[in-house]
């Protein structure tokens, strides 16, 4: 009873305190729900007819055709409706204030999109509106080796530490092709071709190996117990370079040539670190065998293409032939626009190629949170994973379909049929 | 392929001569027009059994059949009434849709290739705001591998404007995105004029390098001056064709000058300008600056205008709405712009759709269907792709609708055609069935081997 009371008064000083630091909002950071009468897209186990879900304390404690629920939750009748895990997008640069080219170098891997995130932008409003719970915000495209990521869940309303996805491991963004030559070559400096865009890239992971190796010495000194051992002078760039050499980083890469994806890898293997995923990847389908050996995933649009000359061969197949090849495939938005539906991108996939059900959730769910590296706390519906869930109007692998519900760590934080915003948390006209 | 294998040979002659009207100059809506141009290949008759006919102006077949002979439909109803012409080939519908060819009422089709490639690029003269007498036609390419790639999801017809960066940038195209030679793809030359108010035409750069009409102010003005130029021009020359032989003999003709040319038929009201506006101020000016010079308009681009819809109503105009997918400003409602369709047709407005767009303008149903999640009924979200465009760009009589005589512009697919999971299965462009290709396809070939 104590203890009890104890857990109670916890929680009533974490809303007061947050009642008070923003005013106008009272969320919780965990909830409580059970929705029943939906059916279920599970993503792993397919789908649940006349299923029910049910979250305690932010995870998804028990789901399927019969569910035991405590007296007294929350219970969502979805009335049929369709339920799915909350969408990812595994490559967003949204809220970040358009700040997301340090573009006066072509390495910049100490920029810490972090401290660009914008954590009380409108546009978290509108990807959560479209049914997106998490999403990488990620570095532009101009440098060869762009900055550090930031994962967030898209708790519109909440405080910036709140919003950032706990655990989550640290991403980099390299790019390659056209944009890094346009921005540099445009201002007469290196790199004007892809020949200096890979030397740029190449001479920066030598200088880092050697970062690494001067760092390595004076620590196995200092183990050793030499206390006249001098410390390299720490260079901000080149330790987070040396982290990728260590695989201390997922490493994301803007590619679209089929040639580019081969050189990419080649220079991976060369300095000894994995390439995680390929964005944008619109000429995979050419080489989908050789990314699937690697073990390299995409993240790629459903139907974009001829924006540019490196865009010209994409066609709308890709998803389908590279996963069908063995690559694990994403839709990704790169879009404010494009966020608040990547439901229908992911149904392009079931035209272009034949996806399934399944198959077409994953590329919205599962398979960027594993991109992300989230794959074990978000992705499915699965028990023990975060509360993260959709309810959709129609069909959502349609044109059809419109979120009426998401929920963040069983918390409500949008409701279509509310007024102003939606957002039931949220007490003011907004 | 040659002419004695189809087994009427007046086909050719049929053909040739559609051609030739087409491309006699337009004047006038009130004039026939003939919407169809003679395909590629003359086309052989062809049967389309067993699907479900959304006919668009006379609702659902189930069952039905749609006969196409030479360029044109020559029956739609029930299956079992209709008799296949000698030789026609049959298309097997049984399970399928079968619908009117989507219309897309502004595209960049055929004035762009690659985006960020200058010289594959022809969507706009900047050089001056005021370039009425800029003609699509001139421009339009219509061997872009954009073009196989779009009417494979099943838009047949479009018109092609110049992008929007002048008031007035050019008059536009109607086409069909079939053909052998370019002039065979243009329906319709210079049928409308944009003019663009939504603020993107001010040469309003950077304080330094401004220039006239930095504000919105300053391209009223300059609009306002160039009707009553073009007024002044139009006396001019009727002042001159009034006068006695005897006294044009005196005297020296006018001076033609292009610009007040183009504009003529518009201020005489003989052909529609497409008002682009996007908030309610803009549209309030320049519907008032249309109605200054009564000009005929439909109104185009509208987006963030949910505060003046009952004033759109009741100007009884249809309006070319979106995109959609325009965001919403901070102060609005994540679905403000997705509901505008709705809101709009609640009112009784008619609609249409645009993909304003060259590459994606094969997604033009897909905003249609996401009209519907935001309350659009299906009905008018099909009608605001095919016969409601088909009126306002004066073509009813030919396109729109499946319906006999009309011209055999039919998509056969496997589902809903506003649906992203919908396979198209067979499109036929005036009585031509296409081949399921482009450039897209035969990369896809190339290289899916499995």
């Amino acid at each position: 009873m104590t203890r009890h009371f104890a857990r109670w008064a916890v929680l009533l000083l974490v809303g007061l305190s947050t009642a008070v630091a923003f005013g106008q909002m009272a969320i919780p950071p965990k909830g409580d729900v059970l929705i029943k009468n939906a059916t279920l897209l599970t993503v792993t186990h397919g789908r649940v007819e006349h299923g029910s879900v049910y979250v305690k304390d932010g995870k998804i404690a028990a789901f399927g055709a019969t569910v035991n629920a405590p007296a007294g939750v929350t219970v969502i009748d979805a009335g049929g409706k369709y339920v799915t895990p909350g969408i990812i997008d595994s490559h967003s640069h949204m809220a970040l204030d358009n700040d997301i080219n340090e573009a006066t170098s072509p390495v910049v891997p100490h920029m810490m999109m972090r401290d660009a995130f914008v954590y009380d932008d409108k546009q978290i409003y509108r990807a959560l509106a479209g049914g997106v719970t998490s999403a990488l915000l990620l570095h532009g495209s101009a440098d060869m080796i762009g900055g550090q990521a930031v994962v967030i869940k898209t708790k519109y309303g909440m405080e910036k530490e709140q919003m950032i996805f706990p655990g989550a491991p640290q991403s980099i963004k390299f790019a390659s092709g056209e944009n890094p030559k346009r921005v540099f070559g445009g201002k007469g400096t290196l790199p004007s071709t892809r020949m200096g865009n890979f030397a740029v890239q190449r001479q920066a992971l030598l200088d880092a190996k050697e970062y690494m190796k001067d760092w390595d010495e004076y620590n196995a000194k200092v183990a050793k117990g030499d206390k006249d051992a001098k410390a390299p002078k720490r260079d901000l760039k080149l330790e987070a370079l040396a982290d990728v050499l260590r695989g201390k980083m997922l490493v994301q890469i803007h590619c679209y040539r089929a040639d580019e994806l081969l050189t990419e890898m080649a220079m991976a293997k060369e300095f000894g670190y994995k390439v995680r995923a390929f964005h944008h990847a619109l000429e995979a389908y050419k080489v989908a065998d050789k990314l699937a050996e690697n073990g390299v995933a995409i993240a790629t649009f459903s139907d974009w293409w001829g924006y540019k000359y490196e865009a010209w061969d994409a066609i709308p197949w890709n998803a389908v032939i590279a996963m069908r090849k063995g690559v694990k495939v994403a839709i990704k938005s790169d879009s404010d626009d494009f966020i608040r539906r990547l439901n229908q991108e992911a149904a392009k996939t079931m035209r272009y190629g034949g996806a399934t059900e399944d198959e077409a959730m994953k590329m919205i769910t599962l398979n960027p949170a594993w991109i992300v590296g989230i794959d074990d706390k978000v992705g499915s519906i699965d028990v023990g994973k975060d509360g993260d869930l959709v309810l959709w109007s129609d069909y959502p692998l349609s044109s059809f379909a419109v979120p009426d519900k998401v929920w963040i760590d069983g918390v409500e934080f949008f409701d279509r049929s509310k007024t102003g915003l939606g957002m039931p948390q949220m007490k003011e006209a907004q | 392929m040659n002419s004695f294998q189809f087994p009427v040979s007046s086909f050719r002659l049929m053909a040739l001569c559609a051609a030739m009207i087409a491309m006699m100059p337009m004047v006038g809506l009130a004039q026939k027009k003939p919407a169809a141009k003679a395909a590629a290949h003359e086309p052989a008759a062809t049967v389309i059994r067993g699907g479900k006919c959304l006919t668009v102006s006379h609702g659902t077949i189930e069952n039905c059949a749609v006969v196409i002979e030479g360029t044109k439909i020559t029956y739609v109803g029930g299956a079992s009434g209709a008799k296949a012409p000698a030789g026609a080939a049959i298309v097997d519908a049984t399970g399928m849709t079968v619908y009117p060819g989507l219309i897309d009422s502004e595209t960049h089709l055929g004035l762009t290739e690659i985006e960020a490639d200058p010289m594959t690029n022809d969507l706009i003269e900047k050089s001056d705001e005021i370039m009425p007498h800029m003609h699509v036609y001139d421009a339009f390419h219509a061997e872009s591998a954009l073009i196989p790639v779009t009417r494979l999801n099943g838009v047949t017809n479009a018109i092609v404007a110049p992008a929007n960066g002048d008031t007035l940038p050019g008059q536009d195209i109607f086409i069909q995105l079939d053909g052998r030679e370019q002039p065979d793809f243009i329906v319709l030359r210079d049928n409308a004029l944009p003019l663009n108010f939504t603020g993107e035409q001010r040469r309003n750069e950077s304080f330094e390098r401004a220039k006239y009409p930095q504000t919105k102010m300053g391209m009223a003005a300059q609009l306002r001056q160039t009707f009553i130029e073009t007024q002044e021009y139009m006396k001019k020359l009727d002042d001159w064709s009034k006068k006695s032989d005897a006294d044009k003999a005196k005297g020296s003709e006018p001076k033609r000058d292009l610009k007040y040319e183009a504009l003529v038929p518009y201020l005489e009201g003989k052909k529609p300008v497409v008002l682009a506006a996007e908030t309610g101020s803009d549209i309030d000016t320049a519907v008032a600056l249309a109605q200054e010079f009564k000009l005929r308009f439909v109104l185009n681009h509208i987006t963030h205008s949910q505060k003046v819809l009952d004033r759109i109503a009741a100007l009884k105009v249809p309006v070319i709405v979106g995109p959609i997918y325009e965001m919403p400003y901070d102060y609005e409602r994540y679905d403000a712009v997705y509901s505008l369709p709705a809101e709009l047709a609640k009112r009784g407005v008619k609609v249409a759709f645009a993909s304003y767009d060259a590459h994606q303008s094969r997604n033009l149903p897909y905003a249609a269907g996401f009209s519907v999640a935001f309350g659009l009924p299906h009905d008018e979200a099909l009608r605001a792709l095919t016969l409601t465009p088909a009126e306002i760009w004066g073509v009813a009589d030919q396109l729109g609708s499946l319906d006999t005589g009309k011209t055999a512009n039919v998509v056969v697919a496997n589902g809903d055609p506003l649906d992203v999971k919908t396979d198209v299965k067979h499109v036929f462009i005036a009585g031509r069935e296409i081949p399921l290709e482009s450039r897209q396809t035969r990369l896809r070939d190339q290289y899916w081997t499995k």
